[in-house]
């Protein structure tokens, strides 16, 4: 259902619901990680490795990650197109923002697997 | 008391400037506008825009210490000297206060400020139930002074897209009327990225506007309708589609 919305059918719906998609995911995803911790208390390096060991765990954190990359792709895409008017730099910034925010998911898929 | 005063005049001057005024304020003197009043009365060449002299016309709408309202209802007691006047940002200034307000009504008009409805016209007028009724309180009031579209952002940067926050209001007061029959169009011609969507929340326009509105609210709720309808219109599809 909600994935039409998302869909080239509803140009302006679709971007405003990814955001607010993605910051429901992430404070979702915070709410139950802040329970986690009270629940598991982990106090050294091999409690957070009990923690964040379930793969579902993992794959929920990753999710989280998505979401953040996607929230903030969406946002700096907004401001740039609001303040920068030079098409070229515009251009620039904005690849180099995507590239970034890759490295950063990417990173973070590393981190998450390594456990 | 003392005020600095944005002037320009585009036949004259090569680019605007601040000029400062003294002025001994007289019984009565309440409010800025009467204190433009008597500026005017000193400097005839000072230009502003005033009609009612009470918070219904709009037309004194300006930037008073950085900070948009109406200057016939702005007490002169509660400003911080000197008084800062500039026009409202983010539109062509015609001369010194006054603005060039055609592309806030050019969106005011793309969302068609009326009722829209087929049925013929009845003998006396279309009734509401005052529970429909109630849902126009807090929209019908604006009184388009462009106190809250000018100190927006969103429609600073795309002025020419966005419709902002005094048009969006009106578009939500129509869709929410009860005898109306247009709102799926009304919704469909806010669809592209910028018309309505480029409302992030900054909530200038809650800030700003003379009479305590919230378009912001009015601007969710367009949001919010915009998902349920086309969620309906999903259901209902499925629905034909099953039942076929």
């Amino acid at each position: 259902m909600l994935i039409e919305l998302l869909t080239k059918k509803y140009p302006g719906m679709r971007l405003w619901l990814a955001q607010r998609l993605s910051a429901v995911v992430m404070a979702f995803y915070l709410l139950v990680f802040a329970l986690m911790l009270i629940i598991k208390q982990p106090g050294d390096y091999a409690g957070w490795v009990e923690l964040m060991s379930p793969w579902w765990w993992r794959v929920f954190t990753l999710l989280f990650f998505v979401s953040l990359v996607m929230h903030a792709w969406l946002g700096v895409r907004d401001v740039f197109k609001d303040y920068i008017f030079n098409l070229k730099l515009r251009a620039v910034m904005q690849i180099l923002i995507d590239v970034l925010l890759v490295i950063y998911l990417y990173w973070a898929g590393v981190i998450l697997w390594s456990i | 008391m003392k005020f600095s005063i944005y002037r320009y005049n585009p036949d004259v001057d090569k680019k605007p400037y601040m000029q400062d005024y003294e002025l001994e304020l007289q019984e009565g003197d309440q409010m800025l506008l009467d204190a433009l009043i008597r500026i005017k009365q000193q400097d005839d060449t000072l230009s502003l825009r005033k009609s009612c002299r009470e918070g219904v016309c709009g037309s004194d709408a300006m930037n008073i210490n950085g900070k948009n309202g109406l200057a016939c209802t702005t007490k002169l007691q509660d400003l911080e000297q000197p008084v800062v006047l500039r026009p409202m940002p983010g539109l062509p200034v015609i001369r010194d206060l006054v603005v060039d307000m055609t592309q806030f009504f050019e969106h005011y008009n793309s969302i068609k400020p009326y009722l829209i409805n087929d049925d013929p016209l009845p003998e006396t007028e279309r009734l509401q139930s005052p529970e429909d009724r109630a849902k126009l309180d807090g929209l019908y009031e604006c009184i388009m002074c462009g106190a809250c579209t000018t100190a927006c952002p969103s429609f600073w940067w795309n002025p020419d897209k966005f419709v902002g926050p005094s048009g969006l209001m009106a578009a939500y007061r129509f869709i929410v009327d009860s005898r109306d029959q247009a709102e799926a169009e009304r919704l469909e011609n806010l669809e592209d990225p910028y018309r309505l969507y480029r409302c992030h929340n900054i909530m200038n326009c809650v800030d700003v506007c003379p009479k305590k509105l919230n378009p912001n609210a009015a601007i969710a709720k367009i949001k919010d309708l915009k998902i349920l309808r086309a969620k309906e219109k999903k259901t209902k599809k499925t629905i034909s589609i099953t039942s076929v």
